[in-house]
């Protein structure tokens, strides 16, 4: 790539989140990504506002968990059922691949530095609003909780700014997952239908994957189910992995259950079929909610939404779980179905998407103003076909504020702090993220682009200074 | 800095034994001598989970009671009822009544399943039940329950020949295809110090992890474990909720 070119990409990348062109001219939107009065008031007389919301929430599910997505390996027809029903994004991308920091970022639209949830358990800054207190107060959608929160406690009858019809069981998300659906499908059974509702469905499955790592980590040698001989996934092509990769990554990997175990391929093989039998239960148990909502009349006044807090490592650079920033654990699905509203079908393999994107996308779609200094933006405009943004760029943040990512249309950029090893793939020719590119002499002038990309982004933000490593993101690489 | 607690990965699947050792068996296994699989009873299993770690998170959150019945006209019926605790002493409550075909697989006929949620206060929450009917419509002897199957179990043969293929309906409510149940072997198992020969079942299937079915000597289903998951028969379940 030759400077030029990057030199124009990047000035387009920078105003992302501060001009959008939209077809039939330019409207100016403000610096936080809400728009003016008057333009919002004109957009609010012609965009039909649905009666209900639902906003599913899995964890721990990697993107390519989908049978109509592509996936070989999984049944879900609930899932396909969505996915077909609607637009679902290819490039999406948890905010913070962490439980709770990433759900901090979903529910508030705010970076998981500036939430204070930089680490799982920790409660979200009490000057932030939650999803469910903006629409409380914002809205007449009244708003239940069920199922796994983590801001702070896992599970809690007691959310801010909802209503909880079910708490869950503290980590188990076979059980809990069943006892939430049932729950769900009793509200949505029983409900009045005169009140608008704003319900998030936040199952635990296919997190149980943790608790299979731990119940498998010793190699047995030999297959327990000599059945299954020859039903298990082949390992992905990316199972190898870089030895010069950032310390952090390199110490997460050897602490994980395979290494410590000391694994076979047969044993990794195991893993990745016992994961896709996760995801079969909770589309099992997304699809009771959705029965219901088809029973009880509500599914074409209803927008729903799905993503996930974080994706799966998945053997993909011999790693499992989350907390990375490969794409395996950072991307997640991000599925919009509102039928006669949204177009169904459509994959969308062009747009970043975030997490982020969620709390302004859903007060766009209320007919309200998102709180103040949205990191995210409105996705609605690219749901329906209106117009498309001319640029992009996404950042995520991870390991307890330590490390950040950009994800530009073509390549991403990844550093820990205090570790010399940064990472810059071109995620078009190597999507797998094999060949780090940071010490080429070619991508010099893209590597710090990316990194005044990163400050910049980082100026923006209003992290709190108690926060660890506050403001360290704000000289990287300068 | 509070010191981190020391917790050892338990490593490897659940079995009779690791259930033992990781301390849900609080006793050796009820007496089965007067049990008939064919005929009336009434099994209670404790629902115990497992975070993968030996020293905690480890914990009773339910039970399920299957009661068997039969009448003059060899007529099965199964009761089920099965409570299970959640965060901030909130439960749900699922009680059905199938009736079943008298095949190996115990296949439902026909079946009422309610759900209802009690409060931290005692009050059941009318808001959030649910009840549903239902009709068996096809392939009615190659489908089953996943409750029907803690029946079904206990009759059939214990031989390396026994393999079933079927359909389930988990929770009466979602369907499960493509499943296979077969007899995987003998094994003597030390519980509570005693040595017990006990016959295992394995299911294998979509939507669901091996599950695995253990049986004593008299075909009376002990234990099921399912990955995190175990069902121990127990006759003071109940008191987990109580």
């Amino acid at each position: 790539m030759n400077k030029n070119t990057t030199t124009e990409q990047f000035a387009c990348l920078v105003n992302r989140r501060d001009f959008i062109k939209l077809s039939g001219g330019a409207v100016a939107l403000l610096a936080n990504g809400t728009l003016t009065s008057d333009v919002f008031a004109a957009r609010q007389s012609r965009n039909p506002k649905p009666k209900n919301i639902l906003l599913i929430i899995t964890d721990q599910q990697h993107i390519d968990t989908i049978a109509a997505g592509g996936c070989r390996h999984v049944r879900t027809p609930a899932l396909d059922r969505l996915k077909t029903s609607g637009v679902s994004f290819t490039q999406s991308y948890s905010a913070n691949p962490v439980c709770s920091p990433a759900r901090s970022c979903v529910f508030t639209g705010r970076t998981s530095s500036e939430t204070a949830v930089y680490v799982n358990g920790r409660p979200i800054r009490s000057d932030i609003p939650n999803l469910g207190q903006w629409f409380s107060q914002q809205t007449d959608y009244e708003t239940f909780y069920a199922g796994k929160w983590h801001l702070p406690r896992t599970y809690t009858s007691n959310i801010p700014g909802f209503n909880v019809i079910n708490t869950g069981i503290g980590g188990f998300g076979y059980l809990c997952d069943t006892v939430m659906s049932r729950a769900c499908e009793g509200f949505l059974r029983n409900r009045s239908k005169s009140k608008p509702f704003l319900l998030a469905a936040s199952f635990m499955q296919p997190h149980d994957i943790c608790e299979w790592l731990r119940l498998n980590m010793d190699n047995p040698q030999e297959i327990r189910y000599p059945q299954l001989a020859g039903k298990f996934p082949e390992l992905p092509d990316n199972f190898e992995f870089d030895e010069n990769e950032p310390g952090v990554i390199r110490k997460r990997r050897l602490g994980n259950e395979p290494f410590k175990g000391k694994w076979n391929k047969e044993q990794w093989r195991y893993y990745l079929w016992s994961y896709y039998r996760n995801i079969e239960y909770v589309d099992a148990e997304i699809g009771r909610v959705l029965k219901a909502l088809e029973d009880c009349g509500y599914i074409k006044d209803t927008l729903i939404v799905l993503t996930s807090d974080h994706g799966e490592g998945l053997a993909h650079h011999q790693m499992v779980r989350k907390n990375t920033l490969y794409d395996e654990a950072a991307r997640v699905p991000l599925l919009f179905s509102w039928p006669g509203h949204i177009p169904e079908n459509r994959t969308d393999t062009t747009h970043l998407a975030s997490g982020l994107d969620i709390m302004p996308t859903l007060c766009d779609y209320a007919g309200i103003r998102p709180p103040k200094n949205m990191r995210g933006r409105s996705l609605r405009s690219i749901l329906e076909g209106r117009f498309a943004p001319t640029d992009n760029f996404i950042v995520t943040e991870v390991s307890s504020n330590t490390g950040r990512m950009v994800r530009t249309p073509s390549f991403k950029y990844i550093t820990y702090k205090d570790d010399s090893v940064e990472q810059f793939f071109d995620m078009r020719t190597d999507p797998g993220e094999t060949k780090n590119l940071a010490a080429s002499s070619r991508y010099a002038s893209a590597l710090a682009e990316h990194r005044k990309m990163l400050r910049d982004w980082e100026s923006r933000l209003d992290v709190p200074s108690s926060i660890p490593n506050a403001n360290v993101w704000r000289t990287v690489g300068g | 800095m509070a010191k981190k607690k020391q917790r050892t990965i338990v490593g490897s699947p659940l079995t009779p034994t690791l259930l033992d050792e990781l301390g849900a068996l609080s006793e050796s296994p009820p007496s089965s001598e007067d049990f008939k699989p064919d005929g009336n009873w009434v099994n209670t299993y404790r629902i115990w989970t497992c975070h993968g770690y030996r020293e905690s998170g480890n914990d009773n959150v339910g039970f399920l009671r299957i009661r068997r019945l039969i009448d003059s006209h060899r007529s099965l019926t199964l009761k089920v009822h099965q409570e299970v605790l959640q965060t901030d002493a909130l439960v749900n409550i699922v009680e059905a009544t199938i009736d079943c075909r008298d095949n190996q697989l115990a296949s439902p006929i026909q079946w009422k399943v309610s759900s209802r949620f009690r409060g931290a206060d005692g009050k059941y929450i009318s808001e959030l039940s649910s009840n549903d009917n239902g009709v068996a419509a096809e392939r009615l002897d190659r489908s089953t329950g996943d409750w029907c199957l803690f029946e079904a179990v206990q009759r059939l043969k214990i031989s390396k020949e026994t393999v079933l293929s079927f359909d389930m309906l988990e929770g009466l409510s979602l369907l499960k295809k493509g499943q296979r149940l077969s007899y995987s072997g003998l094994t003597k198992t030390k519980i509570c110090n005693e040595e017990i020969p006990l016959h295992c079942f394995v299911q294998l299937g979509n939507g669901i992890l091996p599950t695995e079915y253990w049986l004593d000597e008299h075909h009376r289903l002990l234990m099921v474990t399912s990955m995190n998951k175990a069902y121990i028969l127990d006759d003071k379940a109940e008191k987990v909720i109580k």
